[in-house]
């Protein structure tokens, strides 16, 4: 450890000893047995892998236990039968609650009702996002305070928000059926009926983070040079066939990125229903893989097949992870 | 400098390490997500070595409303009789479920409280290998005595003690509002079969403005225990028995539905899907709405209503068809083995079983003693009527939906059919099956 002090120390002072030798010579050691594991380690993993130990192994301990280590605990827990409060049994591992949840209608409907939400989410939020960054962007007037407007949902807690639309989507005196009794169209039981529940779930998540895609837009927008716009102008292209084949095209990294913490998002969802009806059983037919995998652990004290469906949700999460880090490492981005 | 170019390609490397270690951290959370915390929850006290400076820590779900009241109460008159100090912890949210999230931790931490609110009777099911025996206090109290049978059965499992009772709501009640029901030309008291409350709602939606059944469906447990009240009204007592034992009879259970079906298509508001209790019952107390099922609870909501005094503006009888009967539901407080404190968690259950107690606690949360030797002076004359009830009643069948009748898996299994296929549209067939296979052996 001292060893590693003093070559920290080194770095940070600049004193280099390979260009004054004189005097260092007396105070290196022999190469004795943790050198030559250095020397070892330094030859597999590069010159500065012992050096730089300190700065981000304690991370990295701590990182591989309380999430990899979690993960990896789960997906044991998840092998056995555990369930109530009798102890699990780590001998005898089988996939039997992943068959259990591929005939569990339930479950099926649930991973449904998680990818529409995804999907819908997603698409329809980049939609907003790219449609108010634009007008954002025409240099109009008010421009910061109408981004701080658009911007301010993404600021608020799901427990927040998710109060709001109870209120908004109230049958009797909510506002968006007092909107809709205005241009003549009837009441809708937004959180009651089943086929119409998840599409008012996806608008009000829509709503909260549709200002976090312009943002990310509004940054991709900024970074077109002018000379497109005039370019196309010159041209003769209209104002929609200049942002349709100009513009939009070049926003396909920000498309990524935003829609890969948008889709994370989505599968997080638990939050913003657990507020909904304060409860782990979301209105019927807005149930998802994560209120399900709550109500299987803490209702039914189904450790492992919460623990499945939990894996089964990190599963999801990898998948859309996974593409994108191998498409920015391809690009050079990591 | 191809040394360096060597080196700053590792560092890309290690970058590479840290961003998808980072990416998945980010994935980790979503995986894990909702499981909360659990709460540390104190340490529970020191040793029960004597009941001296001895402290107890009970969890409960009491939070707002008649609950804190109620347990204020409680704490009250047991540091009036006790010297053991107690750390009564609400934890609330959710019904229960926060509740049962954190005691379900901490049990499975080895880390229980002293003791925690919850029901007795198959819930105790749940809680296999993390209870402990209180035989000693049922026995040195003679609760088996001063407590119905009911209660005595209902607090063993395997014929163990685990808990002892605090208090008892009615599940099987109709509430109503009496203007909406003389205006509608309705004699509440003539309803003892479901076809006379068919005939008493229709008279209601043709004859006045209010909405007939007010009923509160932004959950399922309000259904599966209006469910349980009409099985028991007009299928009997022994139907219902043969169900919950898991021996149902698909004509008898069918049935059921049908009459639930009948009220929930034709009688309830537009708004029901999405309104709670608490609307449901300001519906009852403004004139919104003539009439209710609920728990009794529902009758400390309109005891506490400004100007709406039992009798006068709100009624209450058995649901249609239960009058000799009186669906049981017990507050309880169970009691976790390897216990941190043992003798001062027996102290508390022994206290909670004692007629301080329960003179204390009961009338504030509108509820009942399940004792039997009660002075009842203290209590109101709606509950006065109740516990006459409860002690004249020829049936007392255990609550469904509120885990006296059947395991919590059972019960849940049952709330997941109501969410699919009762809610609206009402599938009676799919529901049928739905709750036979659930409770089917």
């Amino acid at each position: 450890m001292r060893d590693i002090l003093r070559t920290v120390r080194r770095r940070l002072t600049h004193d280099d000893p390979s260009t004054d030798g004189g005097t260092i010579t007396e105070q290196r050691p022999s190469p004795g047995a943790t050198q030559r594991v250095r020397d070892r380690l330094g030859d597999r993993f590069g010159s500065d892998f012992v050096e730089s130990l300190p700065f981000w192994l304690p991370t990295f301990l701590l990182m591989g236990l309380f999430v990899y280590g979690a993960i990896i605990w789960n997906l044991l827990i998840s092998l056995t039968d555990y369930q109530g409060f009798v102890q699990p049994d780590y001998t005898n591992l089988d996939l039997e609650m992943y068959a259990q949840a591929f005939t569990d209608s339930s479950v099926v409907s649930a991973s449904v009702n998680t990818f529409l939400l995804l999907i819908a989410f997603t698409l329809a939020t980049l939609a907003v996002g790219l449609g108010l960054a634009i007008l954002v962007d025409r240099h109009i007037r008010f421009e910061n305070t109408f981004r701080t407007i658009y911007l301010l949902p993404m600021s608020l807690s799901f427990v927040v928000t998710a109060q709001f639309w109870l209120w908004m989507y109230n049958f009797n005196n909510g506002v968006v059926n007092i909107l809709l009794g205005v241009v003549g169209l009837g009441p809708v039981d937004w959180l009651g009926n089943q086929s119409v529940v998840l599409w008012a779930v996806v608008f009000a998540l829509m709503w909260q983070f549709s200002g976090y895609a312009m943002v990310v837009y509004l940054a991709g927008l900024r970074a077109i040079p002018t000379e497109h716009y005039e370019a196309a102008k010159v041209d003769g292209a209209s104002t929609l066939k200049m942002y349709w084949r100009v513009i939009v095209p070049q926003l396909k990294g920000s498309t990524i990125s935003a829609s890969v913490v948008l889709m994370v998002f989505a599968l997080k969802a638990f939050d913003f229903l657990y507020s909904l009806v304060s409860g782990y059983r979301p209105p019927a037919g807005s149930d998802i893989l994560a209120t399900k995998m709550v109500r299987e652990a803490y209702s039914n004290l189904n450790w492992a097949y919460g623990s499945a469906i939990a894996i089964m949700l990190f599963a999801m999460a990898l998948s859309i992870i996974g593409p994108y880090l191998v498409y920015q490492f391809r690009r050079g981005n990591l | 400098m191809p040394r360096k170019t060597y080196s700053e390609l590792t560092r890309r490397r290690f970058v590479t390490a840290g961003t998808v270690a980072a990416a998945l951290g980010v994935a980790g959370c979503s995986g894990d997500g909702g499981d909360g915390d659990g709460g540390d929850g104190g340490d529970g006290g020191d040793g029960g070595d004597g009941t001296e400076a001895a402290t107890v820590e009970v969890l409960h779900g009491w939070t707002g409303g008649d609950g804190a009241e109620a347990g204020e109460a409680l704490v009250a008159a047991f540091e009036e009789e006790s010297d053991v100090t107690l750390e009564f912890n609400a934890i609330g949210g959710g019904g229960n479920e926060n509740l049962d999230a954190v005691v379900a931790n901490r049990l499975s931490n080895n880390d229980p409280p002293g003791s925690f609110a919850n029901w007795p009777g198959k819930n105790l099911q749940r809680y296999t290998g993390a209870l402990g025996s209180v035989d000693d206090v049922w026995e040195e109290e003679g609760f088996a005595d001063s407590h119905i049978q009911e209660a005595v059965d209902l607090h063993q499992q395997d014929g163990t003690f685990r808990a002892v009772p605090l208090g008892s709501h009615r599940l099987n009640n109709l509430f109503w509002n009496v203007e909406v029901v003389e205006e509608a030309g309705v004699d509440p008291s003539s309803i003892t079969d479901m076809s006379a409350m068919v005939d008493a709602l229709d008279a209601v939606a043709t004859e006045t403005n209010a909405v007939p059944m007010t009923h509160a469906m932004s959950g399922t447990w309000t259904t599966t225990q209006l469910w349980a009240a009409v099985m028991l009204g007009t299928e009997g007592v022994d139907a219902y028995t043969n169900f919950i034992e898991g021996s149902p009879d698909r004509a008898a259970v069918k049935s059921a539905f049908e009459s639930t079906a009948e009220i929930l298509e034709n009688y309830i508001s537009d708004d029901a899907a999405s309104l709670d209790l608490t609307g449901s019952n300001n519906n009852i107390i403004n004139g919104d709405a003539a009439f209710i099922h609920q728990g009794n609870w529902a009758a400390g909501a309109y005891g506490n209503a400004e100007g709406f005094e039992y009798e006068a503006d709100w009624g209450a009888k058995a649901f249609p068809g239960t009058e000799n009967m009186y669906t049981l539901h017990f507050d309880s407080f169970l009691y976790p083995g390897d216990n941190p404190t043992p003798e001062a968690s027996k102290e508390w259950l022994r206290f909670v079983g004692s007629e301080a107690a329960q003179t204390a606690f009961n009338p504030p949360k509108g509820s009942i003693p399940t004792r039997t030797d009660v002075d009842l002076s203290e209590f109101n004359d709606y509950l006065q009527d109740a516990a006459a009830d409860f002690e004249e009643a020829e049936h007392r069948p255990p609550t469904l939906q509120h885990g006296l009748a059947v395991v919590r898996e059972t019960m849940n299994a049952l709330n997941d059919v109501i969410a699919d296929e009762f809610t609206g549209p009402y599938n009676v067939e799919a529901a049928t099956d739905g709750f036979v296979d659930a409770v089917s052996n």
